[in-house]
């Protein structure tokens, strides 16, 4: 199962297979790192909005693809309040992968992780930080990177298979 | 001169970017200037126009203001600190290789602001879970980023490994202890606001630390930590590695 999330509301970018999306709807609220996702509800985010379940989906999902507008080569508010919301998808402990802290794989699954950016003026430097934070991310969710890619636009996007 | 001291965590009270930002404001009020705590009368005080040693204008009236970025919108209190300010230093978790989604929000509502002063000078303290404060790299870069869309100047930064610890640490003479590489790097980010200016490229380098206990302790620690908290909340160790199904849709 293919896992998207997105900050874009009417999504039509074309999916091959079956996959889960993740997209604006009603109201997100931000993680207030209380880390109840580990200590209270292992496994699942306290904070009961219709996102609380994004690290579930993603201990079941194959890959794990970002579409969202590049903000200063991060992911946009949204799609990283998501991803904010779903660190139970590790677990709390820490173990050592190449000399760095980490933290230890709740699931057995290994993410194959796709960003996927749009903007008008995404610049050289903010395109080096979102490759970066793409490979950091694989790296915290034990995963691996497939693709990081960039667009001017979300039309511009309509035209690729995920 | 001004400088507001921004807390970027979504925690209100208790976060380890507050307490950062408290180090950093002690540093700074050490050089000399006075300062204003939550809503209190800046101070302001006369200061010398040059240091002897190095040569450097020192401005001579300086004000230390605090404010909050906990949600996801800037507030027209917050706003009014900001707007006023020469210097903005924000201190904030690392979450998920970048920035805290609300502080996130809140830079691309500042980035769209009219600010009566457009060359701020941005500072940026990132405090992380993980023993090695390089990984805060990213989450310093989104800032510095930010700051050359907003146009605004870029003065550096501090990824803080360790971050887990700081609460927990007892308060030591500045430069010993646990916290010495700590206090030292945030010496040498006060030492930078000082001078007043932006320094050159090589002078405003990032500063990478770590809280001075082996990683192994750090490790072992944090982990006892999940235990005794899983235990209070009524549940068992095994509990920390609870797997669930998906829901078939």
């Amino acid at each position: 199962m293919k896992l998207i999330i997105t900050d874009i509301e009417d999504f039509h970018i074309k999916v091959e297979g079956k996959y889960q999306l993740i997209s604006p709807k009603g109201n997100i609220r931000p993680c207030v790192g209380c880390f109840g996702c580990w200590v209270k509800t292992p496994g699942k985010c306290m904070i009961c909005d219709g996102y609380e379940n994004t690290g579930i989906a993603m201990g079941s999902c194959t890959e794990l693809i970002l579409v969202s507008r590049c903000c200063y080569g991060s992911v946009s508010p949204f799609v990283k309040n998501v991803q904010d919301r779903a660190i139970s998808y590790i677990h709390p402990d820490f173990v050592i992968r190449r000399g760095e802290m980490h933290h230890k794989r709740r699931y057995k699954n290994v993410i194959l992780l796709s960003a996927h950016f749009y903007g008008e003026a995404i610049t050289e430097d903010e395109k080096r930080t979102a490759r970066n934070i793409a490979q950091a991310n694989a790296d915290n969710y034990d995963g691996k990177v497939k693709d990081v890619c960039f667009y001017h636009s979300p039309e511009e996007l309509e035209g690729i298979i995920l | 001169m001004r400088i507001v001291l921004i807390n970027g965590s979504p925690k209100v009270n208790g976060s380890a970017s507050g307490i950062l930002l408290e180090d950093f404001r002690k540093k700074v009020t050490e050089a000399g200037y006075p300062g204003k705590k939550n809503g209190e009368a800046a101070g302001e005080a006369a200061e010398t126009d040059t240091e002897a040693e190095t040569g450097r204008t020192v401005f001579s009236q300086t004000e230390i203001a605090e404010t909050g970025l906990h949600t996801a919108s800037v507030s027209g209190e917050a706003m009014k600190e900001l707007d006023g300010a020469d210097i903005w230093v924000f201190a904030y978790p690392l979450y998920v290789d970048g920035i805290p989604s609300q502080l996130l929000s809140c830079l691309v509502q500042l980035e769209k602001t009219p600010v009566s002063n457009r060359k701020k000078v941005i500072y940026g303290i990132v405090n992380c879970g993980f023993y090695e404060g390089i990984q805060a790299e990213t989450a310093l870069a989104v800032l510095e980023n930010w700051c050359k869309k907003a146009g605004h100047s870029w003065g550096g930064g501090i990824g803080v490994g360790g971050g887990g610890a700081l609460a927990m640490l007892p308060d030591m003479a500045p430069g010993r202890g646990p916290k010495a590489q700590i206090d030292k790097a945030l010496t040498a980010l006060a030492e930078r606001c000082r001078a007043g200016t932006v320094m050159e490229k090589e002078a405003r380098k990032n500063i990478y630390v770590s809280v001075a206990m082996p990683r192994t302790l750090y490790k072992m620690a944090g982990q006892l930590g999940w235990r005794q908290m899983i235990k209070k909340n009524g549940g068992k160790t095994k509990d920390l590695s609870k797997r669930w199904e998906q829901e078939a849709e």
